[in-house]
């Protein structure tokens, strides 16, 4: 049997033999990989142009499948063309160059017993010899390229067969052919990187146009939201009504990521649009409710507060499904929490009473009522602690002097720290009593 | 955390330990969705969860609406005082089935 194996690692291009040939044949492999974006295309031509110089019948170039389980044949050179052909990894002298990841010189292929025929069965093609050299670098492998039959030719000594000069020779050029090859993959991920991360920001742009714009500075209802990651899961909105009431809603999609966020964006549209002509804000959670559960993903849910205020004469009311109590904090400076009285929308469309969720009315005054989503009370706060429920209100009587807005971006500066990301959407929004509004609670 | 699968008179019991967090809420998710899409019935023995979060309430909340789809019986028993907190703040008590104990979720649920 005649099969050599000889180790991938650097070699001198040429002992003897034309080396300004071969480097020129490098330099130009070299300038195509490095100048065209079409890594298939490429390839063809550098195997042509490696078969044509070391005078082999036909060439292949196996690539290595995703999973490394298959070898497949992505350029081809010679009378038959097995482009798109799959082998086992482990099977043939091509499996064996990747495995070993050792150059194979094959001068018999009969005497080998890797020698896959099947090829030779389905073509017509009759292999004699073989040179295999592997596209790897270092220890990353991606495949081989493999050369048949070595041409006759009058002034050949080497008896028409593939010489160590040859082998030296193929081993460089498929090295570089394989640092190609990782460099273009390496570069197509980067592009499809960049590719979401446009799309991701695009998303954010646009969920942050959903959010309500900016009013007057003595405006009752203000609130914030800072996405954990680009897009958020968290949402809230502020809308005029025709009677001059002010319609609002905080959310939380349970989840993250793009899912949450277009739940989000639907939850928020849904609630807003029936907003306009609803005023219950419980009735208006059980409509956004059923709507969810008609068309919703499994799994997921949102926890939201919905409520209508009237700024002349302080009247707010409000409905919770299953979010964070909102805190009231009335003139003293004395909180009470409101539980949710109903479970979250989104779950399923028989847990609300076709009339709606429990309301709580209240009336204020110098009081003001602040929603909050969990991302606030499992945020940390300076020295690494959970700001926690008690948290929230010690934030909150900190900056109690503030205007609404101004004390909204206190506490958020509290939690949102450079150098520190969140690991939860943070929304807030606050409504203000007439007496409080100016006044710095 | 652990998540222990075992049968009582044909009801999946899946006994959950530890937290229940974004890391280890898939784990429960696939194990309760498994036994719930054989047409199991399903107990969660919450006795050993010390913590969960949203995406751990949202593993149960979709085996809960996976088993209403197929008619199967989705229980929760024995639900630790820290599990139990959160549940009631999202008004989810009132979505479950929530049997203080094993033998009572197993009546519920034919076992």
């Amino acid at each position: 049997m005649h099969i050599a194996a000889m180790p991938s690692m650097s070699v001198p291009l040429a002992t003897n033999g034309d080396l300004g040939e071969q480097l020129e044949l490098l330099a130009e492999m070299g300038q195509d990989f490095a100048s065209s974006l079409d890594i298939g295309e490429t390839l063809s031509k550098a195997l042509a142009r490696i078969a044509r110089y070391l005078d082999a019948e036909a060439a292949s170039l196996f690539l290595l499948d995703e999973h490394d389980r298959q070898l497949v044949c992505r350029a081809c050179f010679g009378p038959v063309n097995i482009t798109g052909l799959r082998i086992d990894a482990r099977r043939g002298v091509v499996g064996r160059t990747v495995q070993d990841n050792t150059c194979q010189m094959v001068r018999d292929v009969r005497l080998d017993p890797d020698f896959a025929k099947s090829v030779d069965e389905n073509t017509g093609f009759v292999t004699r010899s073989i040179l295999c050299a592997p596209l790897s670098v270092k220890d990353r492998r991606v495949g081989a390229i493999e050369l048949v039959n070595k041409r006759r030719s009058t002034d050949d000594e080497s008896d028409g067969l593939f010489s160590d000069q040859d082998r030296r020779v193929l081993q460089v050029l498929a090295s570089s052919a394989a640092l190609a090859i990782i460099n273009a993959r390496l570069t197509a991920a980067v592009i499809e990187q960049e590719k979401v991360r446009r799309e991701l920001e695009l998303a954010a742009e646009i969920q942050r146009n959903l959010l309500p714009r900016r009013r007057a500075e003595d405006f009752p209802v203000v609130g914030v939201n800072v996405p954990a990651r680009g897009v958020s899961g968290d949402f809230y909105d502020v809308f005029d009504l025709p009677d001059g009431r002010i319609g609002f809603s905080i959310g939380d999609v349970s989840g993250k990521g793009i899912n949450a966020a277009l739940l989000m964006a639907k939850t928020a549209s849904i609630y807003r649009c029936l907003g306009r002509t609803i005023d219950d804000p419980g009735r208006l959670l059980a409509l956004v409710n059923a709507e969810l559960c008609e068309t919703g993903t499994r799994g997921m849910f949102v926890t939201m507060v919905g409520g209508v205020f009237e700024p002349t004469t302080g009247r707010l009311c409000f409905a919770n499904a299953g979010h964070e109590p909102p805190l009231l904090r009335d003139r003293l400076g004395e909180y009470r929490a409101y539980p949710a009285q109903a479970p979250p929308v989104g779950i399923a469309a028989d847990l609300f009473p076709p009339e709606g969720c429990p309301v709580t009315e209240l009336r204020l005054g110098a009081e003001t009522l602040v929603v909050f989503t969990d991302g606030v009370t499992e945020g940390r706060l300076g020295d690494g602690s959970p700001v926690g429920a008690i948290g929230v209100r010690r934030l909150l009587e900190r900056h109690r002097t503030l205007r609404p807005t101004e004390r909204l971006s206190a506490v958020v500066a509290e939690i949102v720290r450079p150098g520190h990301p969140l690991h939860d959407d943070l929304t807030m929004l606050l409504v203000e009593g007439p007496l409080a509004r100016g006044q710095g609670v | 955390m652990d998540c222990e699968i075992r049968d009582e008179g044909g009801v999946a019991i899946v006994a959950l330990t530890g937290d229940v967090d974004l890391e280890t809420s898939p784990r429960v998710r696939g194990a309760l969705l498994d036994c719930v899409g054989a047409k199991r019935s399903v107990l969660v023995d919450m006795s050993g969860v010390s913590y969960i979060d949203s995406s751990g309430v949202a593993s149960l909340v979709e085996a809960y609406q996976t088993a209403r789809k197929s008619n199967t019986k989705f229980g929760l028993v024995q639900v630790s005082e820290a599990a139990m907190r959160v549940l009631e703040l999202a008004r989810l008590d009132r979505v479950f089935a929530i049997h203080s104990t094993l033998a009572d979720g197993l009546k519920d649920v034919g076992g």
